[in-house]
């Protein structure tokens, strides 16, 4: 079933309904609800409809000077509610985090049809649990994000892109090691092969610096004296990770001390690693086991799920 | 904690109710000198931080690992027994009372930093582990660990997981939640489960948030028992300054100006006339004592274009109307700095016998308003209230002085603050920031959030504490009350 409620208390509503006659819901159309903007930039936050797209966001907070700091492949077709209950994030992650970081509000409808309101517009907030994060990819199957409050940060003044191109894998991972110990701040720290074996230059370390134009200069500088860098840019994270690409891609997360093997084990794939994160984009199937779990851990999710959703009627969560 | 290490033959001062079979029990698991049961050891464990409520447990337990811990909450779980999980006890709303006794189990033991990887920039630490021994420990390594709340020289990590605490450097940082990865945690029912990053595993984990939705939790959903936090680059400049402002207002206004202008600094703290003049004589800092408030402004980060930050801060103090702006000429004046704000409260104590302190948020846009209505509230009530605070979070902690032995005072000091806190959430804000609702302020939660959204908060606590053992008659509204069911020492004196 679609619904396309007018309001959050239509919402509410339809969910309820949906929930006492067990009726799947495989879409909710939020465009009725509005891409409601309130930014407050003395306060370095904003409100916003979770049914506008990421990209008119950070149009909007750019004009004075404000950021949402997280930067997903196709903003343009990713919507704020998509943001949230996906979890997806790009290569700024380093930097500045994931969404979950930057939350500090949600008004969200649970699956049986109670309008939450968790959090608030303020940077700080203990008043009861932590409802806020429990909606960051959760994939919908609690609830529908209908709108959420967000801590900002001001655009950086300056930012430089930088890369380094090896042949051999282990030149790679030296360089990495040495980045670590020069105790560089980069927002970026990315190594990726897009062109596979037999290439020159197969594999590519990306570093990003952001922030004080002269702290930006100077840690480039000193990145430089590194490695043979070259103005680059950040293209090859859409280019892997696009979902309108049609390529279907897995993640795989490892301290990030392990990427190295990690990437040995994987032949000649094209892949794409959050080398600051440990964590690997890869095309195929999940070549890697599930996470391990743990009776106690999936009878908690279950009983989560069960009181925000007791009708069944939002996506499963698979554990 | 040496003073615990001796047990007393006091079997016969035991309160009621604590079955004996059930310390036996305890005694056999975490060895006996670790269990508490006597009258006169019992009542170091009556209250917290929060002094105004007193209720002692029947049983403290001292488990010294994860089996033990676990082993001693399904003891009382089978004993029905509700159990309370403390760290240093520096809770500000009374969040560890034990508000109808029950089983107090104290993590002071497990406190060792069990490993550092500078590498993946992570430490793995028993929860009674206390916050600042792990910068103390990363610092070689040029990383930190960022929250740092004022009690920091004290307080447990478990205890900041418990309180998603904060400090004066959330500004630029985040709280803890921005900083624990994982921990292992016992359910109330005794299992043993790892939420969020394991300390051999990735940052990303599959199924829900659980970590975040236990930091903050106020230590009703189980005792975390270790936890793995994330270690960031310690800057290597600092740049501290001190505005010196002829009123509050003023230096409000100049927060607002700050961040507006693409400045986040490490830190930006407010202290006004009444606090400056309390620390001053307290120690001796030099603060001048007839500014009517001072703001500590840190900038931090690499050297290069801090400098010109620091111009820039000063340009704006000075447009704002300050009539100094200061800068810390060495590592020791900043240190220095850091310790007359972080000893503020206990400076308080130079100005009156008692006090009381909220830690309410609004946004920093409403500073200027939440000020004004502050000093108006303490002339409305015939009280003196100085501010020492996280201005740049909008985090305010109006400290309402008052006498305990006079019973007016004490009303007054109460209505003067719940004023305050009523006004925060007009304003948009929140009814605390970083203290936690505890028992303390649990008046405030329907104010503050629907019906339906309590009921969630409700659900998702069951989910976790089915039986409603684990550190019960907090956070919620119609919990049972111990100031209904106890003598209120202090008021009634």
């Amino acid at each position: 079933m679609k619904i396309i409620p007018a309001d959050i208390d239509d919402l509410g509503r339809l969910l309820r309904e949906a929930t006492g006659r067990r009726a799947p819901v495989s879409e909710v159309d939020l465009s009725g609800l509005g891409g409601t903007v309130r930014h407050t930039p003395e306060d370095m936050t904003a409100v916003v409809g979770a049914g506008i797209s990421l990209s008119d966001l950070q149009g909007r907070l750019g004009r004075s000077g404000q950021w949402l700091p997280v930067d997903p492949p196709a903003p343009e077709r990713l919507t704020v509610g998509a943001l949230i209950a996906d979890d997806v994030n790009g290569p700024r992650r380093y930097g500045f985090g994931t969404i979950r970081e930057h939350l500090i509000g949600l008004a969200v409808v649970l699956g049986d049809g109670r309008i939450v309101k968790a959090g608030g517009n303020v940077v700080k907030n203990v008043a009861g649990y932590d409802l806020c994060r429990l909606f960051v990819g959760s994939r919908g199957t609690l609830g529908i994000v209908v709108e959420a409050a967000f801590k900002l940060r001001p655009l950086p003044e300056a930012e430089t892109i930088i890369a380094a191109r090896y042949d051999d894998l282990d030149d790679t991972l030296a360089l990495l090691d040495r980045i670590f110990e020069a105790r560089l701040d980069p927002v970026v720290l990315d190594l990726h092969d897009l062109v596979g074996a037999d290439s020159e230059g197969r594999y590519t370390v990306t570093v990003g610096f952001a922030g004080i134009m002269e702290d930006v200069a100077a840690q480039t500088e000193r990145a430089r004296r590194l490695a043979a860098f070259e103005p680059a840019s950040l293209d090859y994270d859409g280019i892997m990770r696009d979902p309108g690409s049609g390529r279907k891609i897995t993640a795989r997360s490892v301290l990030p001390s392990k990427l190295g093997e990690e990437l040995r084990a994987l032949g000649d794939l094209p892949f794409v690693a959050r080398a600051g994160n440990g964590i690997l984009y890869v095309e195929g199937p999940a070549p890697f086991p599930a996470s391990v779990n743990n009776r106690a851990l999936t009878e908690l999710t279950e009983r989560i799920k069960a009181a925000y959703d007791p009708g069944g009627i939002l996506p499963r969560i698979e554990l | 904690m040496d003073t615990i290490g001796k047990r007393k033959d006091t079997d016969s001062h035991r309160p009621p109710g604590a079955p004996p079979e059930l310390i036996e029990r305890l005694r056999s698991i975490v060895g006996a000198e670790n269990v508490l049961s006597a009258a006169a050891e019992l009542a170091v464990y009556e209250c917290d931080a929060y002094t105004i409520e007193k209720s002692p447990p029947q049983i403290v337990v001292l488990p010294g690992s994860t089996e033990e811990t676990a082993l001693a909450v399904k003891a009382c779980a089978e004993h029905r027994m509700t159990i309370i999980p403390r760290g240093a006890g520096t809770s500000l709303s009374g969040g560890v009372l034990a508000v109808a006794g029950g089983v107090m189990i104290t993590l002071t033991r497990m406190n060792r930093i069990v490993s550092l990887d500078p590498r993946n920039r992570r430490a793995l630490v028993e929860p009674g582990c206390v916050n600042a021994w792990i910068t103390r420990a990363a610092a070689e390594h040029g990383l930190f660990y960022a929250p740092d709340p004022s009690s920091q020289m004290a307080c447990t990590i478990g205890g900041n997981v418990a309180t998603n605490s904060g400090g004066p450097h959330t500004l630029k940082y985040g709280v803890t939640t921005n900083h624990v990865l994982g921990f292992e945690m016992v359910l109330p029912d005794g299992a043993i489960v790892w939420l969020g990053c394991t300390p051999e595993g990735g940052e990303e984990v599959d199924g829900y948030d659980l970590r975040g939705a236990v930091i903050g939790s106020e230590g009703m959903f189980g005792i975390v028992t270790r936890v793995l936090v994330r270690l960031t680059a310690a800057p290597r400049e600092f740049r501290t300054m001190l505005g010196i402002f002829e009123s509050v207002e003023d230096a409000s206004r100049t927060v607002g100006r700050i961040i507006a202008e693409g400045i986040v600094p490490a830190a930006l703290e407010m202290m006004d006339g009444l606090i400056t003049s309390a620390v001053e004589a307290r120690y001796n800092f030099g603060f001048p004592l007839d500014a009517g408030a001072i703001l500590i402004i840190e900038l931090d980060g690499m050297a290069e274009g801090l400098e010109r930050q620091r111009e820039r801060v000063v340009e704006i103090c000075r447009s704002c109307g300050a009539r100094e702006v200061r800068s810390a000429a060495d590592r020791e004046e900043r240190e220095a700095i850091w310790k007359c704000r972080k000893r503020a409260f206990g400076a308080a104590g130079k100005l009156s016998p008692n006090f009381m302190t909220h830690d309410g948020v609004v946004p920093r846009s409403m500073l200027p308003e939440i000020m004004r209505f502050i000093e108006e509230t303490g002339e409305r009530f015939g009280l003196r209230i100085p501010n020492v605070f996280h201005a740049g979070d909008g985090n305010i902690h109006p400290l309402v002085l008052y006498d305990e032995r006079d019973p007016d005072q004490v009303r007054r000091a109460i209505a003067a603050g719940h004023a305050i806190l009523e006004r925060c959430i007009e304003l948009g804000g929140s009814v605390t920031g970083e203290h936690g609702i505890g028992v303390e302020k649990i008046d405030f939660m329907e104010r503050q959030f629907t019906a339906d959204t309590l009921s969630a908060m409700r659900d998702l606590r069951a989910a976790f504490d089915p039986e409603g053992r684990c550190n019960p008659h907090k956070v919620f509204p119609g919990s049972f009350r111990c100031a209904d069911w106890l003598p209120k020492k202090q008021i009634a004196s």
